[in-house]
């Protein structure tokens, strides 16, 4: 059973998406992830309940806010158009930027909790031999919480494929643009007779999750060794 | 390399600074002269704190923090240099490897950060100083617990440190690891010239080092100077004894016999052997006994294997806490604390009739004999 081609683009563009959505969460996760680990500042519970949002929200509302954000009349969304030439809503960008928030408290959560078991003793130590804070984040901090990187990037990665509520409320359900494996069985479970392709559909995304699973199991247990 | 730098005299480290602490604030103002300064004191007492001020891992309340003439550290100026520009090695009491690094690359941590200049010992020369050529491919997980504190105190000592902080370094060990790591320090100070600031609970590990020591307690110097003339200030005394306490007497070299692992010295006259050192005829140094190490007598003993036999009169029977302490004066006077300590129970006290005035003889095995460092 091969994959038609209408498959293949709805697969492909899901893993697009999820490895995007991973990239553009990598950076402000492991900042945040570290800020939340190692400084105390004033409202800092705020921030982390804020971050945290996403995570207890139900994702149609986080959608509706990207929506009236970034949306075309949005506040945000007007300035980037305009200013960037960017387009996010009804964009496959703008699917990115959903998965992305939706899981972005799991990335941070494991970047933090990473951070947080390496002993900061080690980091002062770095810096009586000679690092400066940013080398000693490099070299000591970053790899000894690389499994928790890691296992944050594929969470997100999970979180994005198997997102739905907030892409389809932000970016809408357009085919090749933003369609995801989600949107798609969604699609055809609303057309009479469209049970056998969403099924299809279905098979894939568990062979999916479980090659994804598989792999991430395998780099956490090299991480942990190495 | 400039050895005469700190045995001139030239101040190694001098400190004036406070820091708030939740219980007290720690107020200390010393000058140490160069080579090895002990930092003697009951926990919480600030040790770690005053450390981790010399290294800029905390930022005194006010104060300066001057070493080798340099100013790391004037509240008044704004200057604060951040510990990595200080160039203070730092030995904590875990040895704190790095342990996504091999050792090799542990110790060349600190050594390729700094510019070649500044590269004060070739890292072959520190890796044979400490005998770990051998471990240099190890994961730190495969080493022991006296080569990880050997191996955390060459990557400090290759990055070529103005002073070097041990925070008790050895405290982790047990107590064959802890003599066999301590020669490796003597080495610190004397070959490498590097100055150390040693913080230490035990008496008899500091005196192995230094007999420079400065007592703080709740965040202050309480005592300052020569060991052996200030262990027996009311302030010292107690901590000293707390933690097994540790008869001093100056000595001088009179012969040694390699082959039977003894050395004979004299203390004022009397005549002590002790384990063999390969020090010269007429050097003088201290030896260092514990009060629970020797045994009272009331006259000289037959048949006994214990070698040395110190004559004395008693001058102080004091109960500490339970425990019965006979002071014994064996006669010493010059730059020696003149008295023993004997720890014994209070049974002995009552059958020997230890009172003040009677004469005794001091026992000690040859072997319950430390040998402190040479004096100045």
């Amino acid at each position: 059973m091969g994959l038609s081609s209408a498959e293949l683009e709805v697969l492909l563009l899901s893993l697009k998406i999820a490895l995007w959505c991973v990239a553009v969460s990598l950076p402000p996760g492991v900042l945040l992830g570290w800020l939340m680990a190692r400084r105390e500042f004033r409202g800092k519970a705020l921030v982390d309940g804020f971050l945290h949002l996403p995570l207890v929200l139900p994702p149609v509302v986080s959608g509706y806010v990207l929506l009236v954000l970034f949306g075309r009349q949005g506040i945000l969304g007007g300035f980037l158009e305009g200013v960037l030439g960017v387009r996010l809503a009804f964009d496959w960008k703008g699917a990115v930027l959903a998965s992305a928030v939706v899981g972005f408290p799991l990335m941070l959560r494991a970047v933090r909790l990473a951070i947080e078991a390496v002993d900061p003793r080690l980091e002062q130590v770095a810096r009586t031999l000679g690092a400066g804070r940013l080398r000693v984040f490099w070299s000591v901090t970053l790899p000894l919480a690389i499994h928790g990187v890691l296992v944050g990037s594929l969470l997100s990665f999970a979180r994005s494929l198997g997102e739905f509520g907030a892409t389809i409320t932000f970016v809408a359900n357009i085919p090749g643009e933003t369609r995801t494996i989600p949107a798609a069985i969604y699609t055809f479970l609303n057309q009479p007779g469209g049970e056998v392709a969403a099924t299809r559909l279905v098979v894939i995304s568990v062979v999916v999750a479980l090659v994804a699973l598989t792999a991430g199991e395998w780099i956490a247990r090299r991480t942990r060794r190495g | 390399m400039d050895r005469s730098a700190h045995s001139t005299g030239v101040t190694m480290l001098a400190l004036d600074v406070e820091y708030a602490l939740a219980e007290f604030t720690l107020r200390v103002k010393v000058e140490c002269p160069g080579a090895a300064t002990a930092i003697l004191g009951p926990s919480g007492a600030g040790k770690t704190t005053l450390l981790n001020l010399i290294a800029g891992l905390l930022r005194p309340d006010r104060g300066t923090v001057r070493v080798d003439g340099v100013v790391l550290h004037a509240s008044d100026e704004g200057i604060d240099l951040p510990p990595e520009r200080r160039r203070i090695g730092y030995v904590f009491q875990d040895d704190l490897l790095f342990p996504h690094l091999n050792v090799e690359a542990n110790l060349r941590y600190g050594y390729e950060r700094l510019p070649t200049a500044d590269r004060r010992f070739a890292p072959e020369r520190i890796i044979d100083l400490l005998e770990i050529g051998a471990l240099l491919q190890r994961r730190t997980v495969q080493l022991s617990g006296g080569e990880r504190q050997r191996v955390a105190l060459g990557r400090a000592l290759l990055a070529s440190p103005r002073l070097l902080l041990m925070d008790e370094p050895l405290a982790s060990l047990d107590q064959g690891l802890k003599s066999r790591i301590i020669p490796y320090l003597r080495h610190i100070h004397s070959d490498l010239d590097i100055p150390i600031i040693y913080v230490s609970h035990s008496v008899a590990e500091i005196l192995e080092l230094t007999a420079q020591v400065m007592v703080l307690k709740r965040g202050q110097v309480v005592a300052h100077g020569d060991f052996f003339h200030i262990a027996h200030q009311p302030e010292v005394l107690p901590l000293v004894e707390e933690y097994g306490f540790e008869n001093v007497l100056p000595v001088e070299m009179v012969s040694g016999d390699a082959a039977l692992g003894v050395s004979l010295v004299r203390c004022n006259g009397q005549a002590l052997k002790v384990p063999y050192c390969p020090r010269p005829v007429g050097a003088r140094m201290f030896v260092g006994v514990r009060a629970d190490d020797i045994i009272l007598a009331r006259s000289r003993p037959q048949g006994l294997s214990v070698r040395n036999m110190l004559e004395g009169h008693i001058v102080e029977v004091k109960d500490v806490e339970g425990k019965w302490l006979v002071y014994v004066d064996v006669g010493v006077e010059e730059g020696g604390v003149g008295r023993l300590a004997v720890k014994v129970t209070a049974e002995a006290v009552r059958e020997l009739g230890l009172a003040v005035g009677e004469q005794v003889v001091c026992l000690m095995k040859t072997h319950s004999i430390r040998l402190g460092p040479e004096m100045e």
